[in-house]
């Protein structure tokens, strides 16, 4: 009987279910437009993984890094539910570096 | 000097993000097409006891964890039948008139609607409810 995979679906069940509340929080504070950063961060998670001999910390870094990816791409429809009401909107938000050149670039929605 | 590769980081990572993705992209889309959600519920939890039963029983540690991650996100798949049914109500999704069940509920609820408000990209300021209204107006 192999118990990994019970033990990881409850983590990466608490990782994505921490991922509504970054996503969430995240864009109000910060805006969609860090979505490189959280992207990239996630593929420097999974590579990262990559080199782990732990199979316990390889298999957290890799599904908290798919998670960042997943929530790369949900931040952009996140920020038009600001726009529109349905969650509260913060006008004064965090930018990230190199916005103006984050901005010519179309944001990944799933 | 050699460096070892461990496999199981991205075996959990993949199996993280296509089950999120696919689970996602699936459920809108049969949601959206089913009249009776019970019965994609029940498939989503039949895979789920599947692939949960699978990553108990194979010896490799990817296997069982490509297994047990596919289990936990069917498992919340088939819960999420009934949260989009629940979006499409308040017209935080878009309904499907040429669906029984979606057409009754644009008949009963008024915050029902065919229109998709989240297909635009942020404009950085929040819309004015005379500004909604319009969208909604422009889009029958």
């Amino acid at each position: 009987m192999n118990w990994f995979g019970f033990w990881l679906c409850l983590a990466t069940l608490f990782i994505i279910g921490l991922g509504f509340v970054w996503v969430i929080r995240g864009e109000r504070y910060f805006g969609y437009l860090w979505w490189p950063y959280v992207m990239g961060t996630g593929v420097l998670s999974i590579l990262g993984s990559l080199f782990i001999s732990n199979n316990w910390a390889s298999a957290l870094f890799g599904a908290f890094g798919a998670s960042l990816i997943w929530g790369s791409t949900e931040l952009k429809e996140q920020a038009v539910r600001g726009e529109i009401g349905w969650y509260p909107f913060r006008a004064k938000k965090i930018l990230p570096p190199f916005v103006n050149v984050i901005k010519k670039w179309k944001a990944p929605s799933l | 000097m050699s460096v070892n590769i461990n496999p199981v980081g991205l075996a959990a990572a993949l199996a993280t993000f296509f089950g999120v993705w696919l689970g996602h992209v699936s459920v809108r889309k049969i949601e959206r097409e089913t009249v009776n959600l019970w019965k994609p519920t029940l498939i989503a939890l039949a895979l789920s006891a599947g692939f949960g039963a699978a990553s108990f029983l194979t010896s490799s540690l990817s296997l069982s964890a490509i297994c047990g991650i596919l289990s936990v996100t069917l498992f919340w798949d088939s819960f999420e039948f009934q949260r989009q049914q629940k979006r499409i109500k308040h017209g935080h999704a878009p309904a499907n008139p040429n669906n029984l069940r979606h057409a009754k509920i644009l008949a009963e609820y008024s915050e029902a609607t065919s229109f998709d408000w989240l297909n635009r990209d942020p404009r950085g300021t929040p819309y004015s409810p005379a500004e909604l209204e319009s969208m909604k107006e422009g889009a029958k």
